[in-house]
């Protein structure tokens, strides 16, 4: 989230596109009804009317995987009606600035397309460079060549006519949210818009995304109170996992991963800072010598020097995807030999989750640590196998659960809110950190003892958390803040500051590349100081009375609660909506007032110290022309890998720089219906945690599927009958519930239906069911490689086993 | 021991065939109750959270306490109206009455979830409850006719001491029967004014406790009746239809007066839409034409009043009636539109029909031993011996001495 | 039932704004797990929506119930929580016979075990069909919403109300009232202008605001007046009834007897013989 939970009350216009915040973030409704009694607009754009659908002012009906469609004709109405916010648009965006030459799109494809390797040429897609090497701009964005005219051509063909024979969407219900949510696109009014997996779970989920941040960019809509992008993150602590490197190619604080080509610390740090030209661009991401180097002392402590340095060289290095399906290829294809499976249940959650099940059965071990027994750890004695055909062995490990450990969870606000042990854990149930604990532990003495190939990654890390039975959480916190590794003097700007050897560095501006500080995890430098755990206050003062709270618990970076937020200030440093002042410049004290700004500079309009407000991007500019994604810099309507329709808008059918995997097809004939998955308030995910609880079953006892009236009566069906669904990839059987709130699509005049699933059964635990993820295809986003969970075909037919 | 027993087998083998189905009903019926004890009365019965109250309520107590009203009808007519004539009937009707009541006990004790705590009524009040006056009233009542079924007792013993007590205790007993009687024959009605969104406006109405307590007065009449018809039919006693005139002159005036306050209550009185529930309205048409209207006409000429099988027919016309009525305002009237049908479990029904059955079962065997119908008003001294005190005396000092 | 002179409005009050509610059922749970009551074995789905379980029952004292349905082309998807009212004259304790049901002065209405006898006369006066049986024992209680007093009265708010992300309000009668109208005069549109439960039954200690009218909802329409005051305006009548009853019949009794007394008193002066004193005695003596 650019912004925070609370901050929903700020709105004016609260546009819910790709997600259910009522069914799986329902604390989020607090603040959208305190927005709502205000007189906000609640808007939502969902394949189904859902509960949060229900609340809505405006519904809107979408076709799965077509929310391209949907925003680039808002971003089209927007620009054709003038409803931008001008000002932030020409001061704050690259909307002015000019594209190379070689910039073309034809026929659904941007140019210097590679067939073979299914990938762009960036370079032909970048900035036009002055002399100064500055990219080139026109202020009047009149240029047809700068961003503003592109994209208005571009996104021309998103009419609303075209938007809604691809969408399935009624006219005058998209008319109603166009309508609604462009008015946003004034000063003294702020819309926010929510989204998740109904957007990022596609071939093209990235570009969803962009196309969101588009359109609340060109609505001067982000960094403002009431505004922002905002994803409403998943597991309670996925914003923390993310933030501390949970994916592939990243290090704590989206640092990147080191590629194979990365050699040393240099080429490292030549190849992932950027530069600019441009004095007023504060480029913060500059900064990467000193967020590696202090990550590195982190790591590897007292024996991480200049000399050696900061031992780089003991980290993995990277080639290619190491994408959660593409483990999946090589563990089927025999290619691993082991698995930790910490906290996850790949045999429900994943994608063809049949194929994972067999991968799991080529394995020689299988580690889980987990809360119950899941269908990953029972997967050798899963229906229809036979035990003694699968020679994995699988080792359990219990884990004890988020309230019987101490530490922080950040949420999708990037709060990192401490928490305290209520009870002690259950049977011989451990922390993670005990077991990771334990692990390195014992590994290390391994490698001591018996040596190995390549042991110093594992033995020369730092590892001081205490001697007690369990690590002490408060020193794994210390190490993420950082703290300084000799005595140091800093001058900043007017001031000197001291620090002794040990001292919790104070904020992350104060980290070194010379190895006199260590921290980490950068973003979250500041969390636990000399003045002791940011994270655990609990002051509910809020002198703006935006709902900031800044003394309650701590947020990513520097406390910030909105991010960007030096854009909602005109150039002067003045609120765009004084009603609402996030921050403020205050000419006489010469400081800034209100949420901590994106650097502490004066307004952009002071010639000598102003700097731009995007300070993450080397330009300093919000980008609605893309320079580093691999599917182009705006975008562009595809169908999904499986889909019931050809592209209305261009002969490209699907995202050009996906690779199609095998088990897909789009026959309609044999798979007439678009198949979908979704979440309910009352199951948790692969449903380990929620279907062994009685007072849960009892609400969602079964595996069911939801259809419209009109395909039930087409078929035969009535309530409760017993069905079988089918893809491609398999089948399953379900209960059938029928409702108005699914209704078929309209496609070219075409009624197209829906099968909705939740994805929650599985055969472990007490309430069992098929799970949906049996069907779905494991084909994932260009950018991301999350799979398209929300869009595939599939047919439905009376009966099944079980009936 | 065996003696004893083998007695009581031989006498019980000489039995009527009839009374030893009787017999055989009972025993079903204290076995269904062990069941309901054992099993609950969830899986037992079909009474649910829709239906808290079944067959056990709406017959059991309060269709049964109206059937027992005899005793307290006749006992103000013939001791507060000092209609002589009708003597005779009093004992039997006390003796059904006295039965019935203790069958509506244990009818409840059965239907109560908490049987072991009944006596909470009587230490904890709420003054507010129907249920609270009518238990209370129950008790009171069912201690009095126990007092007056003590007579026959009495008699048979040939204890003239307490007989003596007992008919001082008459009118005072009589009073205070006709006066506890009112209350909670009417106290009935109120329990189903809470129902106000629940029972349907054909039958609910401010008055309806006045029209359960004199729909009570006719169904007591009713009863001893059919009581006296079945007597002489069955067990041989003599032909009472000339005593019997005597209420069926009095019946129709009371059933009109019944139905005045009725459709008058009806009219005036209820609220919404009377007419919407085609079943509901037959079952109030029978109710009144059967139960009311028909007998009232039939009882307003003279020849069917003397008539014994006029009386008859009338009569169990009126019973029909009340219990239809009973059954109409406290289970089909409170039955919502959407909700399912309730009909009692085989648990419940064994066991009305073991009370029905053991009322008659105990009636016939009370009236075989005990001098019930052998009663001479005429030849009974009521006043109180002079030299009652003395024997007074004497027996307090043989109790000391003893 | 002294009715209207009681003052309601500082007793402990939930506002329930169904046009907020969200269907999470985070207070059916949360009720669940405070009173620890057991989970109901479902099968499926039982009403409209994912409405679970069937109905309220000795283990689901609060439910949420789902309207799912179209109205003008329109998709109504509406939610609700069914629970006690907590009214301020409740018809459950009102025909308790032994008061085992009483409204405590802070609002909730509870229930005294130890003295129900099981005569569900309570089930059968609420209004609103909230108290359920323990039908699966063999000496079954009574069990409904206890309105967390326990909780209530150590200051807390009640389970579900504390669980509740949006719908559910707490606090004094008039402060929710109060709220309940700032609602609907704020966004008239938004609300269907009726508060249920401001004058059902005499008024309760749960109010509702709809988006929906609220018989498409299924609100059950109930008298405004206090339900034992029906019950009441005949009980009120039994000392009265007793009284002239008892008083009538003896004056018959004693004006019929005196004349017959009279009688036999004349025939007995004329035959002065004392018939039954030999024969007890000799009876006494035998013993
Ligand atoms: N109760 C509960 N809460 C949860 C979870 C849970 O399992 N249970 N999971 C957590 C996790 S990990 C996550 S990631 C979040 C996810 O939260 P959400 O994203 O809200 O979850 P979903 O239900 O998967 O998808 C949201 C909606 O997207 C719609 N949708 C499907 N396809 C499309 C599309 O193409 N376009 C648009 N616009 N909408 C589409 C679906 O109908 C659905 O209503 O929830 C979190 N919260
Ligand atoms: N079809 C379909 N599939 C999907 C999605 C979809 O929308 N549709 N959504 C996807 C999304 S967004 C996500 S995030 C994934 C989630 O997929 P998974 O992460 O595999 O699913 P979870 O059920 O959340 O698994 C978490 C496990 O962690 C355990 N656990 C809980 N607390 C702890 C703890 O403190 N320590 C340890 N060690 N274990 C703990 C739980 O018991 C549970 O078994 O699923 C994806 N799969
Ligand atoms: S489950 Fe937890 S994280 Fe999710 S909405 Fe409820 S309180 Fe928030
Ligand atoms: S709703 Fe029913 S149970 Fe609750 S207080 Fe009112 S009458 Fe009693
Ligand atoms: S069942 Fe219990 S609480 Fe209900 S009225 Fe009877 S005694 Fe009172
Ligand atoms: S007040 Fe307490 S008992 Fe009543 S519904 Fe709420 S949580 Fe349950
Ligand atoms: S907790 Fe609140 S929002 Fe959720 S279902 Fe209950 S009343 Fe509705
Ligand atoms: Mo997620």
């Amino acid at each position: 989230m650019t912004n925070h939970w609370i901050d929903l009350k700020n709105s004016d216009a609260i546009f819910i596109i790709g997600c259910n915040p009522a069914e799986n973030h329902p604390i989020s409704f607090k603040w959208i009804e305190e927005a709502m009694d205000k007189g906000a607009k609640l808007i939502v754009v969902d394949p189904r009317y859902t509960r949060s659908a229900s609340k809505a002012d405006i519904y809107a009906q979408i076709r799965p995987g077509t929310d391209i469609a949907f925003l680039g004709g808002m971003i089209n109405y927007a620009l054709q009606n003038n409803l931008i916010h001008e000002e932030y648009v020409r001061e704050y965006t690259n909307a002015p600035f000019i594209i190379s030459e070689k910039y073309d799109f034809k026929d659904g494809m941007f140019c210097s397309f590679d067939e073979q390797e299914k990938t762009y040429d960036l370079k032909s897609l970048a900035y036009e460079l002055g002399p100064d090497g500055k990219p080139r701009r026109d202020n009047s964005m009149k240029d047809p060549r700068c961003v503003l005219q592109l994209m208005k051509k571009h996104f021309s063909r998103y009419d609303v006519d075209k938007v809604c024979s691809i969408t399935g969407t009624k006219k005058e219900d998209y008319l109603k949210v166009a309508q609604a949510f462009c008015g946003t696109g004034r000063a003294d009014k702020a819309g926010t818009l929510l989204y998740a997996m109904g957007i990022t779970q596609s071939t093209h989920g990235t570009q969803n995304v962009r196309a969101t941040a588009m359109l609340q960019t060109l609505l001067g809509n982000i960094g403002i109170a009431g505004g922002g992008v905002n994803a409403l993150r998943g597991e309670s602590n996925v914003q923390g996992s993310t933030d501390y490197g949970l994916l592939f190619h990243l290090l704590p604080g989206y640092l990147k991963s080191p590629e194979f080509d990365n050699v040393d610390l240099k080429s490292y740090i030549d190849k992932w800072t950027p530069q600019t030209k441009d004095g007023r661009s504060a480029n913060w991401w500059g900064n990467t010598p000193k967020y590696i180097t202090s990550l590195l002392k982190a790591w590897y402590g007292d024996n991480a020097t200049q000399a050696n340095d900061f031992c780089y060289s003991y980290l993995p290095k990277r080639m290619g995807s190491y994408a959660y399906n593409k483990i999946m290829d090589k563990m089927l294809a025999g290619g691993l030999e082991g698995l930790v499976c910490m906290g996850m249940n790949p045999a429900v959650g994943g994608p063809d989750s049949g194929n994972a099940r067999t991968a799991l059965s080529k394995l020689k071990w299988l580690v889980t640590v987990d809360l119950w027994e899941t269908e990953t750890s029972i997967f050798w004695k899963r229906p229809g196998v036979n035990p003694s055909d699968i020679q994995t062995e699988v080792f359990m490990l219990p884990a004890a659960s988020s309230v019987e450990k101490e530490g922080s969870i950040s949420n999708s606000g990037r709060w990192a809110q401490w928490r305290y042990k209520a009870v002690e854990p259950v049977g011989h149930s451990m922390s993670d950190l005990w077991i990771i604990d334990q692990f390195f532990k014992r590994v290390r003495n391994l490698y001591s003892k018996e040596k190995g190939a390549f042991p110093e990654p594992i033995t020369k890390l730092a590892w001081n958390y205490g001697n007690g039975h369990e690590p002490d959480v408060h020193l794994v916190a210390k190490e993420i803040n950082g703290y300084f590794t000799k005595d140091t003097t800093i001058v900043d700007k007017d001031k000197t500051l001291e620090f002794k050897k040990g001292d919790q560095v104070p904020m992350f501006k104060y980290l070194q590349a010379d190895g006199s500080t260590t921290s980490g995890c950068w973003v979250y430098s500041g969390s636990y100081t000399k003045e002791g755990n940011q994270m655990a206050r609990r002051d509910q003062s809020d002198p703006t009375g935006l709902g900031l709270f800044p003394k309650w618990s701590w947020c990513w970076p520097v406390n910030r609660r909105i991010i960007y937020n030096r854009a909602s200030v005109n150039t002067a440093g003045e609120p765009f909506n004084p009603k609402r002042a996030l921050i403020a410049w205050d000419g006489l004290e010469k400081k800034w007032k209100g949420d901590v700004p994106d650097g502490p500079w004066p307004p952009m309009k002071d010639d000598k110290e102003g700097k731009y407000p995007f300070i993450m991007l080397p330009e300093g500019h919000a980008r609605l022309y893309a320079l580093d994604l691999k599917d182009g810099p705006f975008p562009e309507h595809y169908e999904p890998m499986e889909s019931p329709s050809r592209n209305q808008l261009s002969r490209t059918q699907n995202n050009p720089v996906v690779k199609l995997p095998k088990n897909v097809s789009s026959d309609t004939v044999k798979f007439p219906f678009i198949g979908t998955t979704y979440r309910m308030t009352e199951h948790w995910q692969t449903g380990g945690m929620t279907r062994s609880v009685p007072w849960l079953v009892e609400l969602v006892p079964d595996m069911f599927v939801e259809i419209s009236e009109s395909l039930a009566k087409q078929k035969g069906f009535r309530k409760g009958d017993k069905v079988k669904v089918t893809t491609e990839r398999g089948t399953i059987e379900a209960v059938v519930l029928i409702t108005s709130r699914l209704k078929p699509f309209n496609v070219e005049g075409k009624m197209i239906e829906q099968v909705g699933m939740p994805w929650h059964f599985g055969y472990a635990g007490t309430a069992k069911g098929d799970s949906a993820n049996m069907l779905t295809p494991s084909v994932g986003c260009a950018n991301t490689s999350i799979p398209e969970f929300k869009a595939f075909l599939c047919n439905i037919e009376k009966g099944g086993s079980k009936a | 021991m065996t003696a004893a027993a083998r007695i009581i087998i031989n006498e019980v083998k000489s039995y009527h065939n009839f009374l030893k189905f009787m017999i055989g009903l009972v025993v079903l019926a204290v076995l269904a109750s062990a069941v309901r004890f054992i099993f609950g009365l969830g899986s037992t019965t079909n009474m649910n959270d829709t239906y808290p109250w079944g067959l056990w309520i709406s017959f059991d107590v309060v269709t049964a306490v109206p059937l027992a009203a005899g005793a307290f009808t006749l006992g103000a007519i013939v001791h507060c109206f000092h209609i002589k004539k009708l003597e005779p009937l009093v004992r039997p009707a006390i003796v059904t009455g006295f039965l019935g009541y203790s069958l509506v006990c244990i009818g409840l004790l059965l239907d109560l979830g908490q049987p072991h705590k009944g006596w909470h009524t009587l230490v904890y009040w709420n003054v507010h409850s129907p249920m609270f006056e009518v238990s209370m009233c129950v008790m009171a009542y069912t201690t009095v006719l126990f007092l007056e079924f003590l007579s026959p007792v009495c008699e048979k013993f040939g204890y003239h001491m307490p007989l003596r007590v007992l008919r001082w205790l008459e009118m005072p007993l009589v009073i205070a029967a006709a006066s506890i009687s009112t209350l909670h024959q009417s106290s009935l009605g109120t329990f189903f004014l809470i129902a106000v969104d629940k029972l349907h406006n054909l039958w609910y109405n401010p008055l309806l406790p006045l029209q359960f307590w004199m729909s009570a007065i006719f169904t007591g009449m009713s009863i001893i009746i059919l009581e006296a018809t079945m007597v002489h039919r069955y067990l041989g006693q003599p032909d009472e239809s000339e005593l019997l005139e005597v209420l069926t002159k009095i019946l129709p005036w009371v059933l009109g007066a019944y139905l005045t306050v009725k459709i008058a209550a009806m009219a005036f009185l209820s609220h919404g839409p009377l007419f919407d529930r085609p079943v509901l309205l037959a079952l109030f048409l029978v109710e009144v034409i059967v139960g009311v209207i028909m007998p009232m006409v039939m009882f307003m000429k003279e020849s069917n009043r003397e008539d014994n099988r006029m009386q008859l027919r009338g009569a169990s016309m009126i019973i029909f009636g009340v219990v239809l009525n009973r059954f109409n305002v406290s289970m089909f009237g409170m039955i919502q539109a959407d909700q399912v049908i309730y009909y009692p479990s085989i648990v419940e029904s064994l066991v009305t029909i073991g009370i029905i059955a053991g009322h008659i079962l105990f009636f016939v065997l009370l009236a075989k031993y005990f001098p019930i119908f052998e009663h001479h008003p005429e030849t009974v001294d009521y006043s109180l011996p002079d030299h009652f005190h003395e024997v007074d005396g004497h027996e307090q000092a043989k109790g000391v001495e003893a | 039932m002294s009715g209207n002179s009681k003052d309601f409005s500082k007793q402990r009050t939930f506002l329930i704004d169904t046009t907020k509610c969200t269907g999470c059922r985070g207070c059916q749970v949360a009720c669940k797990q405070w009173n620890q009551l057991g989970a109901e074995n479902t099968k499926f789905f039982s009403g409209e929506g994912y409405q679970n379980p069937p109905a309220m029952s000795e283990y689901t004292f609060t439910r949420i119930k789902f309207k799912d349905y179209q109205k003008n082309g329109q998709n109504e998807f509406a939610f609700y929580k069914e629970m006690c009212m907590h009214c301020n004259e409740p018809a459950c304790a009102s025909v308790c016979p032994v008061g085992a049901f009483v409204k405590t002065p802070e609002g909730p209405v509870v229930y005294n075990a130890g003295r129900c006898i099981g005569c569900r006369f309570c089930m059968i006066a609420c209004p609103f069909g909230i108290p359920k049986y323990e039908w699966s024992k063999a000496f079954p209680l009574v069990k409904k919403c206890t309105g967390c007093y326990g909780r209530v009265k150590e200051g807390l708010q009640p389970a579900c109300a504390t669980t509740c992300p949006t719908a559910i309000s707490y606090g004094s009668r008039s402060d929710m009232i109060a709220e309940a109208e700032r609602r609907l005069k704020n966004r008239p549109k938004h609300y269907y202008p009726a508060i249920y439960g401001k004058e059902e039954a005499g008024g309760t200690s749960v109010i509702y605001l709809t988006h929906q009218p609220l018989d498409e909802l299924g609100f059950k329409p109930v008298t405004t007046r206090p339900l034992p005051s029906y019950t009441w305006q005949a009980l009120r009548l039994v000392p009265g009834i007793f009284l002239t009853m008892g008083g009538g019949l003896s004056l018959i009794s004693w004006f019929n007897h005196r004349k017959e007394r009279i009688k036999q008193e004349e025939a007995f002066k004329n035959s002065k013989v004392a018939p039954e004193t030999a024969e007890t005695k000799t009876r006494e003596e035998n013993q």
